[in-house]
């Protein structure tokens, strides 16, 4: 479980000011609201990527911020993150790149074939042909490719929660249905606690149980995609509407353009 | 009743509260990565082949460039003091003129520039890359150290690398400044080794290889330092590269002027 218990991140201007919010073990929680609400700010602040002024996170009952750098490592160790552009190594190849989402320990102690297994292993669950892939670097796959090799580095190290930094931004809609089927599959499959921080609502919406929305800094709205889409409340409405729009929009483009 | 300050000394005052606050801060955040750097060299969490890559990238490419800035530097001190000297003091003066030059002052001053320009430029438009594409958080993710992997093996390379490649230049700054003596005013071998054995102090050469060792750990500490400090895109890296180099030339130059009254004296 994770749990954000009041948490505050100015940079120049305030950009989280207070957010309470607990995502239950085991559940799919996805994470709307317009660009520059502090989404990927509040995702980041989970593992320590950026410190909040005030607040502390909780997972599985270990504070992220009052337990020292080791309570830190522990929990980044029952993390995988999935980064927006992927973040993989540029020098290094997909076997390396991904080998890296082991514990440092344990990737000393493997043997090269052991190793190997394991990334292969990753790579096949995130439906990769390993075997043309592992000896690449990152500038010689595409855009998915990329998107699925950084999947494969946080999933390898059979992580109990995964943090979704918008897993779709740039993809095009075959490959975001694809990402899409994908994060769902590996949720139930790997039974992990998935947070997800999207701008593709209406898929946030389809493959989440619940969702939440963020805007000026607090959360707007907490609970399911049924009461999302029900809410009264018109900033939310609007919010709805907005996407539902830009899918269509979307739609048309890639049917027409 | 007090009067207000005049708005030009306020905005005066105020640009140098701005200066001062800056420079404390980079102060304090080189010292804090000069600690971690540290601890990551004690803990020995630094790989040997990070290290060997870039020795040989700090060390064996920037060979050439060293050699040709080492050579024009002896060439030209050579040829600017033989036309100084020649009609007013001995020829063999000309032989003391050129090494001293080079050894106590042109291999690390010009060594350290080439490589603010070759090595440091590089690491922090690299290192800013990679705070703009999220590889060093990815890095902090995966639970590794991102001094560790990243900045002490550059600094430990720039420690290594910058005394031999100024002893490298001092050899080929002198040998080239000898054989222009000779093609310019046809000075013979035996009179220039006179003149620098003349005025010889072996401290020179501790002198101008302690220089180096220091420029050796600013260059990439401070590349690093501002590569990790990289904001924004494409636009952020370029403008953080140019200062850093800005940066490195000018802590270059002010601990160049420090090494006489600390150990010339």
């Amino acid at each position: 479980m994770i749990t954000y218990r009041d948490i505050h991140k100015s940079f120049d201007l305030p950009v989280l000011s207070g957010v309470d919010m607990m995502v239950e073990t085991g559940e799919m929680f996805a994470l709307f609201g317009p660009s520059g609400t502090g989404k990927s700010v509040l995702l980041k602040t989970t593992i320590g990527l950026m410190i909040p002024d005030r607040g502390d996170v909780e997972i599985d009952g270990l504070s992220v911020y009052e337990g020292g750098p080791s309570a830190l490592l522990e929990v980044r160790r029952k993390v995988g993150y999935v980064f927006q552009h992927s973040a993989l190594f540029d020098s290094l190849t997909v076997l390396d790149n991904v080998a890296m989402g082991l514990p440092e320990e344990v990737l000393q102690r493997l043997s090269t074939i052991e190793k190997v297994r394991r990334v292969w292993e990753a790579l096949d669950i995130v439906n990769l042909e390993p075997k043309e892939v592992l000896s690449k670097i990152p500038s010689e796959l595409s855009g998915g490719m990329k998107k699925r090799v950084g999947i494969a580095r946080a999933i390898v190290g059979r992580p109990e929660i995964l943090l979704w930094d918008e897993p779709t931004t740039g993809l095009d809609p075959v490959n975001t249905a694809a990402v899409e089927r994908l994060i769902k599959r590996l949720s139930k499959e790997l039974e992990v606690t998935s947070l997800l921080v999207t701008h593709d609502v209406e898929g946030g919406l389809d493959i989440c149980d619940r969702v939440a929305m963020l805007d000026g800094g607090t959360l707007r709205f907490c609970g399911t995609p049924v009461e999302f889409r029900a809410c009264p409340d018109p900033v939310v409405q609007a919010f709805v509407d907005r996407a539902a729009a830009e899918a269509a929009l979307d739609m048309v483009t890639d049917t027409y353009v | 009743m007090t009067l207000p300050l005049p708005a030009p000394i306020v905005r005066w005052l105020a640009a140098v509260g701005r200066v001062a606050r800056i420079t404390a801060e980079h102060a304090g955040e080189l010292g804090l990565l000069s600690w971690r750097i540290m601890v990551a060299i004690a803990r020995l969490k630094v790989s040997r082949h990070d290290i060997s890559t870039q020795l040989y990238i700090m060390g064996v490419q920037s060979l050439p460039i060293v050699f040709v800035t080492a050579s024009l530097a002896g060439i030209v001190t050579s040829q600017q003091g033989g036309y100084q000297l020649i009609s007013s003091s001995p020829q063999y003066v000309l032989g003391t003129l050129v090494v001293q030059s080079v050894i106590l002052e042109l291999a690390p001053l010009l060594t350290a520039i080439v490589l603010v320009g070759r090595i440091g430029a590089r690491i922090t438009a690299e290192l800013g890359t990679m705070v703009v594409s999220e590889q060093i958080d990815a890095f902090e993710s995966l639970g590794r150290d991102p001094v560790a992997i990243l900045a002490a093996p550059r600094l430990i390379a720039g420690v290594i690398t910058m005394p031999l490649l100024v002893g490298f230049a001092d050899v080929i700054g002198i040998v080239a400044g000898m054989i222009a003596a000779n093609i310019d005013v046809g000075m013979g071998t035996e009179t220039f080794i006179y003149g620098a054995r003349l005025f010889w102090h072996s401290w020179d050469l501790v002198y101008g290889l302690s220089k180096s060792v220091v420029f050796g750990f600013a260059i990439p500490l401070i590349a690093v330092h501002m590569g990790l400090r990289t904001r924004g895109g494409a636009e952020g890296v370029g403008l953080t590269t140019t200062q850093a180099v800005m940066f490195m030339i000018l802590t270059i130059l002010i601990l160049d002027a420090m090494f006489p009254p600390l150990l010339l004296q």
